[in-house]
Formats: structure tokens, sequence, C-alpha cells
């Protein structure tokens, strides 16, 4: 199993904004049909090192590799196209466009659409249901479902997601595990996992990072005993 | 005179839309002003001046105006302006300082003469008791037809959907798989090009000279100042401002006249507390 290529493979980023150094050496792999969480305080680097691997940020040194390309320099328009879906964490769909626009700019070949949106509709039926509604005046959970529609439209292999469940109600929470979780088993999907809700993580993730002030502190099983405690202790150090 | 007069204002909406919608067309997706639209709509009217004089179909400037519009911008967007977007006041710098070359190009192949072109459309017809420019009424209907066509393409297809999405959010479209770099290459080619569309079509109404771009690019940049991104607010602004310019410019005097536009626009900003 790990002769195969992996989903995500990052070596030795560095990266932040302008003057400012947030990721200091990052390293970690993901591999197919893993769904990785990567935990760690706010203002430790977790959404920069999303950023960084999509292409969004651009990397100071180190390597990023994508389901086997080496993708440390490309646009991010090109990574997607590998077949990543990356679910920003803040002002992540457009407010003015209606679920429907927000769905069709995730594709490139439209004929596909109505195959992939009914696909999409078995999980979340209320973006097939409200197509034609304005994305910003759906609730916070109804956005997020359509965040998680739009990034599993396209079929990734992987998909980067940052801090879906903050702020949402348990019931809309299990639902996206379940979605998740079923996506992974059927389709052999490798998820990212950015993460400050220890219990989603948990109930997702086989492997964790503890990101903190930029470096990989810890990494280990989920399964592990002991990672939960060890874990909450650097979240609150 | 009343007729007369209102056509009057219609008509010079009509042109001061089809002046400034490139311009708003380019800052809505670029997020700059491109201070080289006088320029390429002086490119456009001296394409206007060239057809006409070369005999061909005066109609041919309009396509050979656009073309040179597009095929410049092209040029200067992957020459010049890709490497600055992240430098918005090195954009407006290095736009007017592309406006200055391409008027010294102009007047260097020119002279500083001023030129006419040969109207499309000479007959005039009776509207209402009045006897007004033919010309005038279809560059109204051209602008109505832009307008539209431009509101459809926004909402209608694809390529609008995109055009709106990295208006509101060029870092998500991008995460969305979006070539960024593409759209502002064709929104920009598409804003010069119509800016030098608009120029062949002033050619009939104005006289034509190396500078003739600047006080359209002032009017138009107030319009668009006032207007946002919005194509409806723009036509507001253009039938509202414009509107005032005629008055004024009939009641009062020329010269206060072509101030109008500005001294209303930067009336309206200074008491503006939203965008309209």
């Amino acid at each position: 199993m790990r002769s195969e290529r992996p989903a995500l493979a990052v070596e030795g980023l560095e990266g932040g904004y302008a003057d400012s150094a947030v990721l200091r050496g990052v390293t970690l792999e993901v591999r197919p049909a893993e769904i990785f969480a990567i935990l760690g305080k706010n203002g430790m680097g977790k959404t920069t090192l999303l950023k960084t691997m999509m292409g969004l940020l651009a990397a100071r040194s180190g390597r990023v590799e994508v389901l086997g390309a080496d993708v440390s320099r490309w646009a991010p328009y090109r990574i997607t196209r590998l077949g990543v879906s990356y679910v920003p964490q803040e002002k992540s769909i457009f407010q003015d466009l209606s679920v429907e626009e927000n769905l069709r700019l995730a594709l490139r070949d439209l004929s596909e659409f109505t195959a992939r949106l009914e696909a999409v509709a078995r999980w979340f039926p209320i973006l097939k249901s409200r197509r034609g509604q304005r994305a910003g005046t759906l609730s916070g959970g109804e956005q997020k479902m359509l965040l998680i529609g739009r990034a599993l439209l396209t079929r990734p292999s992987l998909v980067l997601i940052d801090e879906i469940s903050e702020g949402l109600q348990p019931a809309v929470i299990t639902k996206l595990r379940e979605v998740l979780t079923e996506e992974r088993r059927a389709r052999g999907l490798a998820i990212v996992l950015v993460e400050q809700n220890v219990d989603f993580a948990f109930a997702l993730a086989q492997r964790y990072a503890v990101l903190k002030v930029g470096t990989v502190v810890e990494t280990g099983r989920t399964a592990d005993v002991g990672a939960r405690e060890r874990i909450e202790r650097h979240l609150v150090l | 005179m009343f007729t007369t007069q209102l056509l009057d204002v219609v008509t010079t909406a009509g042109v001061l839309y089809i002046v400034a919608l490139g311009l708003l067309i380019v800052y809505g997706v670029l997020k700059i002003i491109n201070l080289a639209h006088g320029a390429f709509l002086a490119v456009g009217a001296y394409a206007g001046v060239v057809t006409t004089g070369l005999g061909w179909n005066p109609w041919t400037a309009l396509l050979v105006a656009f073309v040179i519009g597009v095929a410049g911008a092209a040029l200067v967007e992957w020459r010049v302006l890709r490497g600055l977007y992240a430098r918005p006041m090195d954009t407006i710098l290095a736009t007017w300082g592309l406006n200055i070359i391409v008027v010294q190009l102009i007047t260097l192949y020119f002279g500083r003469e001023i030129r006419f072109a040969e109207s499309a459309i000479g007959r005039a017809v009776n509207i209402g008791g009045a006897t007004y420019s033919e010309y005038r009424l279809v560059l109204l209907l051209l602008a109505v037809v832009l307008g539209v066509g431009v509101w459809l393409v926004m909402q209608r297809t694809q390529i609008g959907i995109v055009a709106r999405a990295v208006i509101m959010n060029e870092e998500l479209a991008q995460a969305l798989g979006i070539n960024t770099r593409l759209v502002r290459f064709v929104t920009f080619g598409l804003g010069a090009g119509l800016a030098a569309l608009a120029g062949a079509l002033l050619t009939p109404l104005v006289s034509v000279h190396p500078n003739l771009g600047v006080p359209w690019l002032i009017n138009a940049f107030m319009l668009v100042l006032v207007a946002g991104v919005s194509l409806l607010n723009l036509a507001l602004a253009a039938l509202v401002l414009g509107g005032a310019q005629v008055l004024v410019s009939s009641y009062g005097n020329p010269v206060l006249g072509s101030l109008t536009i500005v001294i209303l626009a930067v009336i309206i900003l200074r008491f503006r507390t939203i965008t309209i």
C-alpha cells in the first residue's frame, strides 16, 4: 500500500505574507483515500499552509507534490485541474451568485453539469431544489453544504478543507461527516482537514499533524493511545 | 426645441455610455482604471479617418478599430500590465504613460492638424417636428444594444458568471480553478477594443486630433467612479450627468458645459456615503 504515490506530499515548505514568515519548513504526507487532519490554534499557519499548497500564496522554499506532480510553482487553476478541490474558510461562496452559478463555476465541461448536480443533490437536496436562490441568502449550514457540494461536483481525488465545522449545528456537522466518510470509502477520496474542532477531526481522520508557529510539532494516528490528550495539550499551550 | 434637446440628452448619454463601457468592464474585473482608455479611443478615431480616407465603407472602420484596439491591448496586457496588478498605483502610472506614448506616436505619424471622417449616415430624420441626425439616433440604439448585450453575457453565460466571480472575489475564483490571468487578458482586450470602437463611432461627430481621447477619458472616468461596476448605474449616470452637460451647454455656455460632468461627479462622490 505504501508504494502508492501520495495524494499530497509537502517537504520543507516555507512561506507567508510579505515580510512575515508563517510556515517554517512544513513536511507532511497524505496517502490516497486517507483523511488527514491538520490541527492547531488560531494563527499557527494552518490556512497559510493550505493556501501555499494550492498556489494561492507563493512558497519561499520547499516542495509541494500533488497526485504525483510537483506543483510548487504552479498557478492555482492548474493544480485544481489535477483533481484537487479547495474549500476555503471564510467568504468562500459568491454571495451574489445563485446556488447553481456557484456550482457551475467549479466545472469546465458543463455538459456534465446536470448529472453531477444529481449526484451531489443525493447528499444535499437543497442544492437542486434551491438552485435559483441567491447563495448569500442560504443559512450558514446550507452555505457549508454548498461549499462541500461544489468541491465534490468535480469528482476530485484530493480535497483541502479549511475549518468547515466552525459555527455549525451538530446535525449539519453529522451530515458533513457522513458525506466525507462515504466519499472517501466509495471513491477513494483523500481529504486534508484543517480543524480546531478535535471531535470532528477525530471522527473522520486516520492520521493527524499538529501545527504550531508554522512548524509540524507532532504527527500520528488518531487511533493511537493518548493522541487526543497530546493534541489537546498543544491546543491549550 | 424641446424635442431636439430631449434627443440631445438621450443621444449624448448613449455616446457617453459607449465610451465609458470598456473602462467600466476593465475597472470591474481588473480593479484598475485604464488611463490609456483615451489613447485607444484616439486610435479608433484615426482608424475611422484612415478607412474612410481610403474610400472604404465607413462601417468597416468599426471592425478595423475594434481589432486594432484588441490587438494593441493584448500586447500591453502581456508585456506591461501583467507584472503590475499587485501594484495598482503603478498600473495607473503605466497606463497614463502609455497614453502619452500613443498620443505622441499618432502626432508623429498624422501630425497635429484636425481631421474629419465621413459619416456612415449623413441623413436627418423628422421626430416630433424636430429634424434630427439619424447617425446620433443609431448611436443611441447601439448603446442600448451594447448595454443589453454585455448584460446578457454577464448574466446568462458561463463567461459572464466567471467574470462576475472574478469581480466579486478573485482569490476564490482562482481556488475554483478559474484561470484569472486569462480572464484579465481577455477583459483588458475587450475593454480597449470597446474604447477603439467608441473612437471610430465618434469620428463623424467630432474633430479628430491626437489628444481627442483625453476629455472623453476624464468624463468616462468620472462616470465609472459614480457608477461603480453596475451597467445600469452607468446608464443612469450617463443620462443624468450627460443630460446636465447638454443643458448647461445650451442654456449656460459650452465651456462650463464641458466641465459639468466632472463637477457633478465630484459633488456626488463628496456627499455619497454608499455606492449607488
